[in-house]
């Protein structure tokens, strides 16, 4: 494993102004409609409430929040939610009936993490959260599975290096990179940066994210090449990987896989693409590109705002990472 | 016998009658298929009318080339199809795989070219409302899944697969293209649990518990080799349809040149869902040695060619 820290100096936030009115006057009402009785988001407006749409609802509107403002009580209702849907293990489930945790435990302890100073509870459900997330290993990389693969005769289709070690969508399953990219945010904040066995995890998780980049710059879902084919890179696991690994900017491969995303914003089709390339743009100090088509012409073409996770991706994109990304609090 | 989730009742294949699969030669997305389609489902007499049917194509990436995922013309006609028949709504419904960017995909694919707006069709399996189903057949080791609620309320799911090869389960059809179902909202992209359980034995498992009942096969360009996703396009010329799934997967296999019943889970999947064996399918429309061709496997599937 061989991480070089970038310097001390965090890169530029660059203001893209990713259709700022848009996102104010279509996305955010539609996130505050939305929010159902229990305090928590579907994945479409009138959907039962799901452990991911509300940490993506709230995460959008806490980005929004300014001293006054009506969603105050939304976003206390919404982590509310969270709090109840914690499972005794300290991990989120996908769903309420689950009983089992998964990946959204990570974004639920990332989201809370703007709620915690001076809430007793939240930091609590922050700190059992993490620890969950830090003793989920992936069942690839294990030590038994790594013997059957040693022992066994047949060729490995995909090149992995299994010493780096990230996190998997479900327990009991192999790390991929969006899910991998969470957990390290998480363990980003001030909580995570506080648990001892933190660092190790992160280091290994940074190590996966990299070795599991696609040939000349970009992530798709952690198959970066199967049967000697190089696996293409796809916009939203680009995004994630880049803004996890932003505190190592003038890496190679951070310098490749934003190049890619340069490259390729313009022809992004999708709003949910575009918002989070936008955002990863942002962090990585990107300025002066070209915004088309815009999110209002997507959102137009494409009749997509029913989904709550790109309404407030959308609504993050028009803000600046530096608010929402690291542990920024929201009181 | 049992009766599962959609009230389709499993019975084992020896008490099944013959399976019918049709076989149709369309040389092009260009040409008119809306008519070869209907004219198609009516030889099978679908109780369709007034009913809600689901059309669960395989999109499994962004494919602006239109080689990998099963090709609009084709959805776009199924559905005309269906709402001739007399449907009262023709859904169309997946979750991709490995992107959880539907839109993207869509947008890639150009279904609204084919199909018009989308908003009040198109289904985003990956996060849709969900149903805890309780797995019977336990052929894996899940003992359930969640299911979106669309499927299960379904009157007729139709399974459009494209005709592939697979690198990891042989071939990719009308049952593997039921993964597709699972929602990635609950298990990620991919929906790596699935891999983990058993790849044949997770297919039977979904399709146990769905119970697809009617499969066109988009082969008028197929895919060989390392599909579903890195293959090489192949020219195919035939969709292939019929109401028992694992016949049409089976005679899709022959039409591949490949022996269905070497194929893990079809192998299986003839024991209790459908008919693989030639001589419990009656074959109409073509013949299979008429459009017969040698697709190309990855080398850990070189036994499935019925030239090995």
């Amino acid at each position: 494993v061989d991480i070089v820290p970038a310097e001390e100096s965090a890169p530029t936030i660059a203001e893209l102004n990713l259709d700022n009115s848009f996102a104010e006057n279509v996305c955010a009402p539609l996130l505050r409609d939305a929010q159902n009785s229990d305090g928590g988001w579907g994945f479409h407006p009138g959907a039962n409430s799901r452990v991911e749409p509300t940490c993506w609802a709230l995460k959008a509107l806490m980005s929004l929040l300014a001293p006054g403002t009506l969603d105050g009580d939304a976003i206390r209702r919404g982590c509310n939610f969270l709090i109840a849907a914690q499972l005794p293990d300290g991990s989120w489930p996908s769903t309420p009936q689950e009983k089992t945790g998964c990946w959204v435990t990570s974004l639920a302890c990332w989201v809370l993490e703007g709620k915690s100073e001076g809430q007793k509870k939240y930091s609590e459900a922050i700190a059992t959260g993490l620890s969950w997330v830090c003793g989920d290993w992936p069942r690839d990389s294990g030590w038994w599975q790594r013997t059957l693969r040693r022992l066994s005769s047949g060729k490995q289709h995909a090149k992995h290096n299994d010493s780096a070690r990230g996190w998997g969508w479900t327990p009991g399953t192999s790390s991929w990179v969006e899910p991998t990219a969470f957990a390290l945010l998480a363990l980003e904040t001030q909580q995570g940066q506080k648990l001892p066995s933190a660092q190790k995890r992160r280091r290994l998780g940074e190590a996966l994210l990299y070795d599991r980049m696609c040939p000349g710059g970009g992530w798709n879902c952690g198959n970066p090449e199967v049967y000697g084919v190089a696996g293409e890179p796809l916009v939203i696991p680009t995004a994630w990987a880049l803004l996890a690994l932003r505190k190592y900017p003038e890496r190679r491969e951070n310098i490749e896989s934003i190049a890619w995303m340069e490259k390729n914003f313009s022809a992004i089709q999708a709003p949910g693409s575009h918002a989070l390339a936008g955002v990863c743009l942002a962090a990585y100090g990107r300025k002066g590109i070209a915004l088309t088509p815009s999110a209002s012409d997507l959102h137009a073409k494409n009749e997509s705002l029913r989904s709550i996770p790109v309404a407030a991706w959308m609504t993050l994109a028009a803000g600046h990472p530096q608010n929402w990304l690291a542990s920024g609090k929201h009181s | 016998l049992s009766t599962n989730t959609r009230n389709r009742t499993l019975i084992p294949s020896f008490q099944r009658p013959a399976s019918r699969v049709m076989i149709r030669r369309a040389a092009s997305y260009e040409q008119e298929l809306g008519t070869l389609i209907y004219e198609s489902l009516v030889e099978f007499a679908l109780p369709v009318k007034d009913k809600v049917v689901l059309l669960k194509p395989n999109l499994v990436g962004l494919d602006p080339l239109g080689i990998m995922n099963t090709h609009p013309a084709v959805i776009a006609a199924t559905r005309e199809s269906f709402l001739r028949l007399g449907a009262s709504q023709v859904l169309i419904g997946d979750g991709p795989a490995m992107d959880r960017d539907t839109e993207a995909i869509l947008e890639s694919v150009r279904l609204r070219e084919f199909v018009g707006p989308l908003a009040r069709i198109f289904v985003d399996l990956n996060i849709d409302e969900i149903e805890r189903v309780p797995l019977a057949t336990k052929a894996s080791r899940l003992k359930e899944l969640y299911m979106p609620k669309t499927i299960l309320g379904a009157d007729l799911v139709v399974s459009m697969p494209k005709l592939k090869t697979h690198h990891w389960a042989g071939v990719t059809l009308s049952l593997k293209n039921m993964f597709g179902v699972v929602p990635g909202s609950c298990y990620g992209w991919p929906k790596n649990v699935l891999h983990w359980a058993g790849i044949d034995n997770a297919i039977l498992d979904i399709n146990a518990a769905v119970r697809p009942d009617f499969a066109i096969v988009d082969g008028i360009i197929g895919m060989e080799g390392n599909g579903p996703i890195q293959g090489t396009p192949r020219a195919s010329g035939v969709l292939v349809l019929g109401d028992d799934p694992v016949a049409v997967d089976a005679t899709s296999c022959r039409v591949m040149g490949l022996i269905p019943e070497r194929v893990k889970y079809l192998a299986y999947a003839g024991t209790m869902l459908g008919h693989v064996k030639s001589d419990k399918i009656q074959q109409v429309g073509e013949t299979v040695p008429a459009v017969r061709l040698r697709f190309a496997v990855v080398r850990e599937f070189s036994g499935l060619s019925d030239a090995a």
